[in-house]
């Protein structure tokens, strides 16, 4: 563990350097909004965004991509092993990326995703603009301890680099004039981490982290689900921008000889009508009020249960990206908490 | 399977969906690794009253539109609707929003009582025929009509987006046009087109239809909370989806 000082100009000269190694991915300016992208220069780099439109997720596992590519009874899995580096995670997004870590490496490990996984470098940086909608305060993932390759943490006007693993040394060899950050900047992340913890938090959270398995588990007949999916469109929004969401589905593309082509995977959503269509055609969940509690099922019990944390990392992406604005996890809990 | 013959008839329609085919060019000749055309007026001069694979293009807006197509449906197999005059009616339904006569008056003007210029309220394919496999928008997308004459040519029941805009607009990582405060069709429009309008900036127009359950409802109250009016969203509604069964 090593800890340098940087300026912000500093920063952007370390970052035009690695782009003359490695693809870096860094959040840029998207119209009046703000997106993970491939970088040309460290000039587009935006350190103070709130939130990104989709988490970097998208790295890892793509909206779309072939898994294999097949001719006859023939086929090659399609792995992509290209190093990149992601630039500027924030605490609440890597929060993510760790429990998609456990459930794409446990039972069947997906080569596709973690040989993305493991051939990325992920240079976090703690918050420096809220988003409107970010409860991550009250999902304990406003600061992340680990998980990280480095992180970045503007104190008053200079960065704090903690680097943590041998992948993140990689990242920084080579640099000149590093300054090691004395003792007491490095501690005065804390104030930052202190400040974060307590003001990324949009939304009030009544029942604690530890509570809401339980009160999920007594809520199945509660009216709070057919109240809200009255007005659910089941566009998916609110999945397809979840930086905890997985699931996908798999599909042949065919080539015109009919006999050679690639399998596709691609992002589905629970919310999404036919879902849970089974062959026979029996849908399992084929109301809307059905999905719409499933996913609070899924976030707070079924995948809590199975990585050991809510999968929720309080991003507040669903928030500003359903229509009928009917996502708000904290909502939902705090009204099966309140009855 | 030897390769099935197809013919390609428009109805009322701007043709622009059958030139999609043509613009498929370098593929063109994969196509007919797959297919033969045997009547096709955009492309060939040949004409052919046997079939296996029948594509309609257009919608039906006179009764004799109505024998032709159910003639067409009689010699096919298969029965496609290319584009959302076929298969929703779309800009077409349009006139169904006035009265027959003033919209004859109104296009041909004192010539409106011809005989050859009759009309009635427009139907999409499938209010007069059964459809096998319909390939929605305005125009196509030719790859999506490559990837279903591919499934037919195997056996294989095509994956149509089932859902709505909004997925393939988020996987584009659009900002939501009614967070700048515009009605979009999206939630309401079934997917497929890899949301191009809004990815482009301008807001959906709805022209692969309606999803199957379009939750009508929770468009009124939302309306509210932009501060638009159901008038508002019918005045884009429509433009495809005159009629729907849903308003």
């Amino acid at each position: 563990m090593s800890y340098y000082k940087m300026s912000e100009e500093d920063l952007r000269q370390w970052v035009d350097h690695l782009l003359s190694k490695v693809t870096v991915y860094g959040v840029q300016a998207k119209g009046d909004r703000f997106a993970f992208n491939a970088l040309n220069d460290s000039s587009s780099l935006r350190l103070d965004y709130d939130v990104t439109i989709l988490p970097p997720k998208k790295y890892f596992l793509p909206p779309k991509e072939t898994l294999l590519s097949y001719k006859g009874q023939k086929y090659d899995s399609v792995v992509d092993e290209k190093p990149f580096v992601l630039f500027g995670v924030h605490p609440y997004d890597l929060a993510a990326i760790r429990q998609m870590d456990k459930i794409f490496s446990s039972d069947n490990n997906d080569i596709h995703y973690m040989t993305r996984r493991n051939n990325a470098t992920i240079v976090a940086l703690d918050v420096q603009t809220p988003s409107a909608h970010n409860f991550s305060g009250n999902m304990n993932t406003a600061v992340i301890e680990g998980e990280y390759d480095i992180l970045l943490t503007k104190v008053d006007s200079s960065y704090v680099v903690d680097v943590r693993t041998g992948k993140g040394k990689e990242l920084i060899k080579g640099m000149s004039g590093l300054v090691t950050a004395e003792m007491a900047l490095v501690d005065s992340r804390h104030k930052v981490w202190e400040e974060n913890k307590s003001r990324l938090r949009a939304y009030p959270l009544k029942p604690s982290l530890s509570e809401i398995p339980g009160l999920l588990d007594k809520s199945r007949e509660h009216p709070v689900w057919a109240e809200k999916a009255e007005l659910c469109f089941s566009c998916g929004s609110c999945v397809m921008v979840c930086p905890t969401c997985y699931c996908f589905d798999v599909q042949d593309e065919a080539e015109w000889d009919l006999s050679s082509g690639k399998r596709i995977r691609s992002w589905d959503g629970c919310m999404l009508e036919r879902f849970a269509l089974v062959a026979g055609g029996h849908n399992f969940r084929k109301t809307k009020e059905e999905r719409y509690r499933h996913r609070y099922y899924r976030k707070g019990k079924y995948v809590a249960e199975k990585v050991g944390e809510i999968s929720c990392v309080g991003c507040g992406r669903c928030v500003s990206a359903c229509v009928p604005g009917i996502a708000n996890p904290c909502e939902v809990y705090n009204r099966l908490k309140e009855d | 399977m030897s390769k099935p013959r197809v013919a390609i008839f428009d109805f009322a329609c701007c043709e622009g969906c059958q030139l999609q085919i043509v613009n498929m060019e370098e593929e063109i000749i994969d196509l007919l690794s797959v297919v033969t055309p045997v009547e096709w007026r955009e492309a060939i001069s040949d004409q052919s009253t046997e079939y296996d694979i029948a594509i309609i293009e257009g919608s039906i807006t006179r009764p004799e539109d109505e024998e032709r197509l159910k003639t067409i449906r009689d010699r096919a197999k298969v029965l496609i609707a290319l584009g959302a005059c076929a298969t929703i009616g779309g800009v077409n339904k349009l006139k169904n929003n006035f009265g027959m006569d003033d919209v004859k008056s109104s296009v041909y003007g004192e010539a409106r009582d011809m005989p050859h210029l009759s009309t009635y309220p427009t139907k999409a394919a499938d209010e007069i025929v059964k459809v096998d496999y319909k390939v929605h928008g305005c125009p196509i997308d030719n790859r999506e009509f490559a990837y279903i004459v591919k499934c037919i040519a195997t056996g294989k029941e095509p994956v149509i987006p089932y859902y709505p805009v909004c997925v393939e607009c988020k996987e584009k990582e659009n900002v939501c046009r009614f967070e700048y405060g515009e009605i979009c069709l999206g939630p309401i429009t079934r997917a497929g087109c890899d949301a191009r309008c809004p990815s482009n900036g301008a807001w959906c127009f709805g022209c692969r239809g309606f999803v199957d359950d379009p939750n009508m409802n929770a468009g009124r109250e939302i309306l509210e909370k932009y501060g638009k009016t159901v008038e508002d969203l019918m005045h884009r509604i429509v433009l495809f989806n005159t009629g729907r069964k849903e308003e």
